[in-house]
């Protein structure tokens, strides 16, 4: 018996004038599973989340989110149905306490509380899972980078969501600090979260991913385990162009 | 984790478990309230000490707080600069006068129907002009008042056209016995009172913090659930009728209007520069900036009137340049970092 | 039939000298993202320039253009270098609002120095007229759109080829980069706004020749300018060029047929419109849409 996916596109695909930077792309994502997806710049990582999560119309193809077609939805429909999202480049809301970021989701998520009071509370719980309690009241403008990427999870969870889609929210962390995240996104996995991982950082994909979809310009080049994928010959070809393939076969024979 | 940061984390959660923390005491959330009401008795008060001349001075001091009040909840909340706010002004105003003059409707009904009105106007507008940003938005809205202008001059059958139409206020077919100074003092208090009214309303709930979230970040609001889409034109809708109520009672009582001065750029204007001098976003910038923008503009007209706007031009350029972000904010955020200084200020925004 | 002719050359003649105008408002808007309300009265001010040379050294206009807009240069340089640059990274309706603070103060001390009568500039040969077949084309109003294509091709030279106008250009695409690569920011931006004076002013002066002109006018000239920077799409050159000429034409044709002022109306609808459904203009991609500002 196959349990509905959490998340499944059909033929998903968006075009700018001629380019096409997603195409095609068809996949599925059981309840459960974190989702490694990695591509080298410019294969349509950012494009396809923001695809899933209504920021950007697709221009062919579905998204199904638990069954329901949600092609198109506008993103607070796509929020309410259970999926959030990190921004690549963080975006809290400035002029607001970093306690208060969390609570709009809260306030405006999928099970939203109206009263302001209960939000500003649920928002420290939120807070405590990230690790940010100590951080609560002051404005986000002055966060290091990793305590930035921490708000923007919080805020992602705010909404308590089903799937998550993180964009690259190892980046520019240095290696003290993306073992801190790796073991967030794993005990989120262990309460049962659906995620999404697109990453840069190889390590961080090896150490959580379950399965991993390899984007390359808009397209799916393949998907599979994480180690058999990131030894795909064509999977190297794509980040590291034809000439060092060669090269790696010259060497070895 | 450190155990020290573990610590505080239980620490939040017992809080948040136990409903200890108290976010704000009862007191702080009816102080606005109380002090609005304060406010009102004052001026009811007021009024027996002023002759007509001062009274009609007041009057249009609590016309140009609700027009700032009003301006603030769409530009100042949300972020969405309206550059063409005094279309609401207009059909509000022109409402009113075609529903006293040729529809023999009395200045009650018409004034709470003209604010329908504009409410319902610009929720029409504001789906599609909503989708636009910054000064896209602003001069768009420019447009449409400008726009709505021609068409109120050019349909004299039922405007009056160019040549104004009046309210009728005497004989048989006045459908409102005229207020009078004492009157449109009230009115226009009240007026002033309900934007004030509805401006602490927004800011405190949840309508208003979506409208926050809405112009510090767009997107991640959407990401989050914010029905935005639904949250600006509400705002703007609300923004209207406030404005709206507003140009009716003004309509009631200039008599007879014209459509350049109903639909008169300098009016947005004015209500932008009350609320930027005063703090934009803020409950009580708005008032503060109203105020001292009539003082001021009264104080010009008597003393130098060849040269009042001159000099106005002069110090709104001088306020933009010393104090962008309004006094209100400017001393909030001075209190906060303990900077005073006013050429600190000037290198916020600078190049 | 003569009677259309005659509008559309009319509305094609004014309508270079529109877009004169307009250009520079234009590329302010694309390169700074400054809307600059105060734009109708620098044409006033140029105006008031080549009126002045004229009626007390009795210099022709199409000379006085110039002093015009070297004067107009100066002032906008000024203006754009130390005073608007000091909000120019701040919310939009700051900037809206200083600019408009300008225009109170530009337009009222042209009243009081000026008084607010109506003036014009008058040549002896401006009145003539050519005629071409039925249709008279004033001598004036001919040399002022001549002027004005010339100028405004130079613009676009000027911006496309020279070392300056591609600091300008790079500025207004991604200020941090361009100021990285050793741009002076706020010396480009004071160079644009200037550039846009002077041509405002170049332009108010030919406007003083073929028509009549007072402090009151400058308002519709920068509403109009708005209309056409956003139909050419902004800081696109050559939009602006048929921007204006598509607005003389709407003027004249509508001046001619509609009623009333309904053609001020549909020139508002016009420009919500393309506003709504198409911002980057009628003409060409959207310029300046991937903003970066540091």
């Amino acid at each position: 018996m196959t349990a509905t996916p959490v998340l499944e596109t059909r033929g998903l695909g968006r075009r700018f004038g001629g380019l096409k930077a997603v195409d095609d792309v068809s996949f599925s994502v059981p309840e459960g599973q974190v989702l490694g997806v990695i591509g080298p710049n410019g294969a349509g990582k950012s494009t396809f989340i923001n695809l899933v999560t209504g920021h950007i119309r697709p221009t062919s193809g579905q998204v199904l989110i638990e069954g329901r077609d949600l092609t198109g939805a506008k993103p607070w429909s796509i929020a309410h149905a259970g999926v959030s999202r990190t921004f690549q480049i963080v975006k809290p809301f400035r002029g607001m306490s970093v306690r208060e970021n969390v609570a709009v989701g809260i306030l405006y998520g999928r099970k939203a509380t109206s009263r302001m009071s209960q939000a500003l509370e649920q928002a420290d719980e939120v807070l405590a899972e990230v690790g940010l309690s100590r951080l609560g009241d002051r404005a986000p403008g002055g966060l290091s980078v990793a305590d930035a990427r921490r708000l923007e999870f919080a805020k992602a969870l705010a909404l308590r969501p089903r799937l998550l889609l993180l964009d690259e929210v190892m980046a520019g962390l240095r290696h003290s600090e993306i073992e801190p995240s790796l073991e967030l996104i794993k005990s989120l996995k262990e309460r049962g979260l659906t995620i999404i991982v697109v990453e840069h950082v190889m390590k961080a994909i090896l150490a959580i991913s379950d399965q991993v979809l390899v984007l390359h310009q808009g397209k799916v080049l393949t998907a599979g385990e994480p180690r058999s994928v990131l030894s795909d010959p064509r999977v190297i070809e794509a980040y590291l162009g034809q000439r060092y393939v060669q090269r790696r076969e010259e060497g070895r024979s | 984790m450190s155990s020290e940061a573990r610590t505080e984390d239980a620490e939040a959660i017992e809080r948040a478990a136990t409903g200890r923390s108290a976010r704000e005491p009862a007191w702080r959330r009816w102080l606005p309230f109380g002090l609005l009401l304060l406010g009102v008795l004052v001026m009811l008060g007021l009024q027996s000490q002023l002759y007509s001349g001062q009274e009609r001075t007041v009057s249009a001091i609590f016309m140009f707080v609700a027009l700032a009040q009003g301006w603030n909840i769409i530009g100042g909340f949300t972020g969405y600069a309206s550059f063409g706010q005094v279309v609401f002004f207009g059909i509000g105003g022109y409402f009113t006068a075609v529903a006293m003059s040729h529809w023999g409707f009395n200045f009650w009904v018409s004034l709470v129907v003209s604010g329908l009105v504009s409410a319902a106007f610009g929720a029409l507008i504001g789906l599609p002009l909503l989708r636009l940003k910054g000064h896209y938005f602003a001069i768009a809205t420019l447009g449409v008042a400008e726009g709505m202008r021609e068409v109120v001059t050019n349909v004299p059958q039922l405007t009056g056209g160019g040549a104004g139409i009046s309210v009728p206020t005497v004989g048989k077919d006045a459908t409102t016995h005229y207020l009078g100074n004492d009157g449109f003092y009230l009115l226009y208090l009240l007026v002033a009172a309900l934007s004030v009214l509805v401006s602490i309303l927004v800011a405190r709930n949840k309508f208003g913090f979506a409208l926050r979230a809405i112009h510090q970040d767009e997107d991640a609001a959407a990401a989050m659930g914010v029905n935005t889409t639904r949250a600006k034109v509400s705002a703007f809708a609300l923004s209207g009728l406030v404005t709206g109520l507003v140009g009716s009672t003004y309509a009631f009582q200039q008599v007879t209007i014209f459509p350049e001065r109903l639909f008169d750029v300098d009016i947005t204007v004015l209500m932008v520069v009350m609320v930027v001098i005063g703090g934009s976003g803020t409950v009580l910038g708005p008032l503060l900036g109203a105020v001292a923008l009539q003082f001021l503009s009264e104080y010009l007209r008597r003393n130098f009137t060849e040269v009042h706007t001159f000099i106005l031009g002069a110090i709104i350029i001088a306020a933009v340049v010393l104090l962008p972000q309004g006094a209100v904010n400017y001393v909030r955020e001075a209190r906060q970092s303990g900077e005073w200084s006013l050429l600190a200020n000037v290198r916020r925004y600078r190049l | 039939m003569s009677q259309f002719l005659q509008a559309t050359i009319y509305g094609l003649l004014q309508g270079g000298l529109l877009a004169l105008i307009a250009v520079g408002f234009s590329l302010v808007w694309g390169v700074m993202n400054v809307v600059n309300l105060a734009h109708g009265s620098f044409v006033i001010l140029g105006a008031y320039v080549g009126w002045k040379l004229n009626s007390a050294m009795g210099l022709d206009p199409f000379l006085g253009m110039l002093v015009a807009a070297v004067v107009l240069f100066a002032v906008g340089y000024v203006l754009q270098r130390w005073l608007i640059n000091l909000v120019i990274n701040g919310p939009i309706f700051i900037t809206l609002l200083l600019t408009f603070g300008l225009d109170l103060l530009i337009v009222q001390g042209m009243n009081i120095v000026f008084s607010a009568d109506y003036r014009s500039i008058n040549t002896s040969y401006a009145g003539d007229s050519l005629a071409l077949g039925s249709v008279r084309v004033p001598v004036g109003r001919l040399l002022a759109f001549v002027i004005a294509l010339v100028v405004t091709f130079a613009l676009v030279a000027l911006v496309n080829r020279t070392r300056t106008g591609l600091s300008i250009m790079a500025t207004g695409m991604d200020r941090g980069a361009a100021r990285l690569m050793g741009i002076r920011a706020r010396h480009a931006y004071a160079l644009t706004f200037a550039i846009a004076a002077a041509l405002a002013g170049m332009a108010g002066t030919m406007v003083g020749t073929v028509g009549t002109f007072n402090p009151a006018a400058a308002g519709g000239y920068t509403l109009l300018s708005f209309v056409i920077a956003v139909l050419g799409g902004l800081g696109n050159m050559y939009g602006a060029l048929v921007g204006g000429l598509l607005i003389g034409l709407v003027e004249a044709w509508g001046g001619q047929y509609l009623p009333g002022t309904w053609v001020n109306a549909l020139a508002f609808a016009v420009l919500v419109l393309v506003l709504v459904f198409r911002p980057s203009g009628l003409v060409g991609r959207a310029y300046y849409a991937a903003r970066q500002e540091v």
